[in-house]
């Protein structure tokens, strides 16, 4: 890929986020963010040795 | 959900080859080592540099069996050792051993002779004590780890002012074998290390846990958000990026692109800024780490497994880190076992890295089923997840359970000097990972028209999210557990 390419083709118009890609980063987040707190529960309860 | 959209890449099999002779040499090392158990003393010879004033005292064999052998007998030794080794399994994966040969003698020359500069006292002595040892009256305190950024700066330099010669190297900088064959040796050590304190090792295991969750499901999905909705990026590019910010770095990237069948071009851009920015990283984040979180040790290994990317460089980071924060902690009269801080960032790491296949595997079922939806595409199976499983973990996974059970098994003090031979060769794999990352690391593909923003991207989600999440995790998951003290 030429650097013009690369210029001309990182300048093309923004494709909006579809509802599936809405529904990846939402999903995501939300069991990460769950996991990590019951991971820090845990994380309390047992503590390292 | 058994079928899927996934193209293993010619760079993807390259990998896998690499994986493989990784585990060969690495897990042929660790045996030639623990014969030692037995009587023999194999790897003896190799070779060792000391902190050192009067050069022709630095190098020397590992062993006292090998001292007739002399510093530079030791050295020619290894060398020898590694290039017919090297060579046989590089021509093994379908490169000119010939070619091979010749670049890795002056990568080695290069390499080891940054790490015994930076074995310099001037550069090594750590503590007023050591300083009083040596006659030397100031010192760059970097320990004798500083050999690393010693290298690591070399091959910028070769990259950057040497570009020709940089090119002329390439079949011998091979970053990602070299930390490969060296995680799979740290299994070993990591065992003997943590057979000491079993409990602890345990407890520090299910805290790594955390860094899987954080770098697949809250990394990932903020950095493809800002790469899409901030920075205007086409799925196409904004996917392999999340995966290289996030995850692994360059074995990410290319599993990404893979999975979501982007063109090739783009996760090779990609993975050439990871390098680079990686490469920023290692310079900077382990002093940060010295300085604000040397009363947190574990903290700061974790945070760097976290935050840095590409396998080579983040564990290597997180050798100079344990060097550093060690060396201040010995300053002020705590001192730590070594081994610790190494062992939380590689685990952290690997855990990551195991995964990579079933976030891939994840992405080619959203794209090929919802975003590219095409009847006549290839269709892949589940099986693809255990095609894109890093196999050099297999190798870490088998050294640490044998180290594990032979130090449970009560070997003690002659499997502790047979992994330390062995941990020798981890060293000099480091080094010669050290210099491959700088000769690989071009400094002007920033200044290429159309990466800037690609560039962008990164700096924002790594400086602006990235390393201060993984601070807050590592802190919240590490923090207040100490490594064990020496004695």
């Amino acid at each position: 890929m030429s650097e013009h390419e690369l210029r001309d083709e990182l300048k093309s118009p923004a494709e909006p986020l579809l509802p599936i890609e809405k529904k990846l980063i939402g999903w995501s987040l939300g069991i990460g963010v769950a996991l990590l707190v019951l991971l820090a529960i845990i994380n309390h309860f047992l503590p390292v040795s | 959900m058994t079928e899927a959209v996934l193209t293993p890449t010619a760079s993807g099999a390259r990998r896998l080859g690499e994986d493989g002779l990784a585990v060969i040499v690495g897990v042929g090392v660790l045996i030639l080592a623990l014969v030692s158990l037995a009587g023999p003393d194999l790897l003896g010879w190799a070779v060792t540099t000391s902190v050192w004033t009067d050069p022709a005292k630095a190098l020397g064999a590992v062993s006292k069996a090998y001292a007739d052998l002399g510093g530079a007998g030791a050295l020619a030794t290894t060398y020898v050792a590694l290039l017919v080794v090297l060579s046989a399994g590089v021509a093994a994966l379908g490169a000119e051993a010939r070619n091979f040969a010749v670049a890795f003698t002056v990568v080695f020359v290069i390499a080891y002779a940054s790490w015994f500069v930076g074995s310099w006292a001037h550069i090594a002595a750590v503590t007023p004590a050591d300083q009083a040892k040596f006659g030397v009256s100031w010192s760059l305190r970097l320990t004798n780890e500083g050999g690393y950024i010693v290298a690591l700066i070399a091959g910028l330099v070769v990259a950057n002012a040497f570009p020709r010669f940089a090119d002329w190297l390439k079949e011998a900088i091979r970053p990602e074998l070299y930390i490969k064959i060296a995680i799979v040796l740290l299994g070993a050590f990591i065992a003997v290390t943590a057979a000491g304190k079993l409990t602890l090792a345990s407890s520090l295991l299910l805290r790594g846990v955390a860094a899987i969750v954080e770098a697949y499901l809250i990394y990932w999905a903020v950095v493809y958000f800002i790469a899409r909705k901030w920075f205007g990026f086409s799925r196409e590019w904004a996917a392999p990026l999340a995966s290289g910010v996030s995850i692994c770095g360059v074995a990410a990237a290319i599993a990404t692109g893979g999975a979501i069948r982007a063109r090739p071009q783009v996760p090779v851009l990609v993975s050439s800024l990871v390098v680079v920015f990686a490469v920023v990283e290692v310079l900077i984040l382990p002093f940060l780490a010295q300085t604000f979180l040397s009363s947190q040790p574990l903290v700061a290994a974790a945070w760097i497994g976290l935050a840095v990317k590409t396998d080579g460089a983040a564990v290597a980071a997180g050798g100079i880190t344990e060097s550093l924060v060690l060396a201040k902690a010995a300053a002020e009269g705590i001192n730590y076992q070594p081994g610790w801080l190494i062992a939380v960032t590689t685990t952290v790491k690997v855990f990551i890295d195991v995964f990579i296949g079933v976030w891939a595997f994840i992405l080619a079922y959203i794209w090929t089923n919802h975003i590219n939806v095409k009847p006549d595409a290839e269709k892949a199976k589940l099986s693809e997840i255990w095609a894109r499983f890093p196999k050099f973990v297999l190798g870490f996974i088998v050294t640490f359970v044998a180290g594990l059970a032979l130090a449970l098994g009560g070997a003690g003090p002659k499997l502790a000097a047979a992994v330390g031979e062995a941990n020798t060769f981890r060293v000099i794999f480091f080094i010669l990972t050290f210099f491959s990352i700088g000769v690989l690391t071009d400094f002007r593909k920033l200044w290429r028209e159309g990466l800037g923003k690609l560039a962008a991207v990164y700096l924002v989600s790594l400086f602006g999210f990235v390393i201060w999440v993984g601070l807050i995790i590592s802190w919240l998951f590490f923090a207040g557990v100490k490594p064990p003290l020496v004695g």
